[in-house]
């Protein structure tokens, strides 16, 4: 997976909760379970698993109970960890997933820093599933803003 | 706010990065946002061969992002929009993943962060 590249998706959020909260709502897989749900909406407790630390893992299974034939298994492999500052490694997402989505892989990087008044500014990273990005900067994002501009709304 | 076009595939997709992934593309693309041009005129600002830049052309069709036509002698090139669209929704869709997980995030340390200050304020209370 080619990750010399810049990201292909970056979002920043706030969070109004200090950053070893946030960070704990991250790697504390009961927290997790509650909360987490890109793919549906119960995490099965006794499928979330974690290993938070570099080499280690995150697993966990999101299902829609009224629809069994919809289920998604996450991964994500480790590679760095810093204790209430940063989580880097590769996410794995299989299954029969919702909403048109195939099983695809991707490198992400979340960073937590501290915001004013005891908040947390959350950077997400992603590389999208995507092998074959050349090493060049952000020109594909600079395509698009040009491109907005002239697109028929 | 770009239109929605239709979610492409995900070698559709791979095509159009790939395809954007070049400077020189780019600049053809960024060209032909204002118009059809000819082969000549697209080549005119770069000192590469023309040869190369209808390679580059021919990459950029595969993926969907211009059409080429021929008017007599004249080879031209025009923008298809609806690619570019298409990878661009692609994008909404994997920021979408997380952010409805986070405005879940929201809720769930609210929760957490008023029934630290019932504990605390209890605690006080208890402490006079």
């Amino acid at each position: 997976m080619n990750t010399t590249t810049a990201p292909q998706l970056t979002l920043t959020r706030l969070f109004n909760a200090p950053r070893a909260l946030v960070f704990r709502a991250f790697t504390d897989p009961e927290q997790f379970a509650s909360w987490w749900g890109p793919f549906g909406n119960l995490l099965p407790r006794d499928e979330v698993e974690f290993d938070v630390r570099p080499g280690g893992y995150l697993r966990w299974t999101e299902l829609f109970p009224g629809q069994p034939d919809t289920w998604t298994k996450g991964r994500v492999d480790l590679t760095e960890v810093v204790d209430g500052e940063l989580l880097d490694g590769v996410m794995q997402i299989t299954g029969h997933l919702p909403h048109g989505f195939k099983p695809f892989e991707t490198r992400m990087r979340l960073e937590f820093h501290d915001e004013t008044d005891g908040r947390t500014r959350l950077e997400v990273s992603q590389w999208l599933p995507n092998h074959l990005v050349a090493p060049t900067t952000n020109g594909w994002g600079e395509a698009f803003s040009k491109l907005d501009a002239t697109l028929p709304s | 706010m770009l239109n929605v076009a239709p979610a492409c595939t995900a070698h559709e997709f791979d095509l159009v990065f790939s395809a954007l992934a070049d400077g020189t593309r780019r600049d053809i693309v960024e060209r032909l946002s204002t118009g059809e041009a000819t082969v000549t005129e697209l080549a005119a600002p770069f000192t590469i061969s023309l040869p190369a830049i209808s390679r580059h052309l021919k990459v950029l069709e595969t993926a969907g992002l211009i059409t080429r036509s021929q008017h007599g002698r004249w080879r031209s090139a025009r923008l298809s929009p609806a690619s570019l669209a298409g990878a661009a929704a692609w994008l909404e869709r994997y920021e979408r993943l997380w952010t409805e997980s986070f405005d879940r995030l929201d809720e769930h340390l609210a929760r957490l962060t008023s029934e630290n200050s019932a504990v605390q304020d209890r605690d006080q209370r208890q402490q006079r």
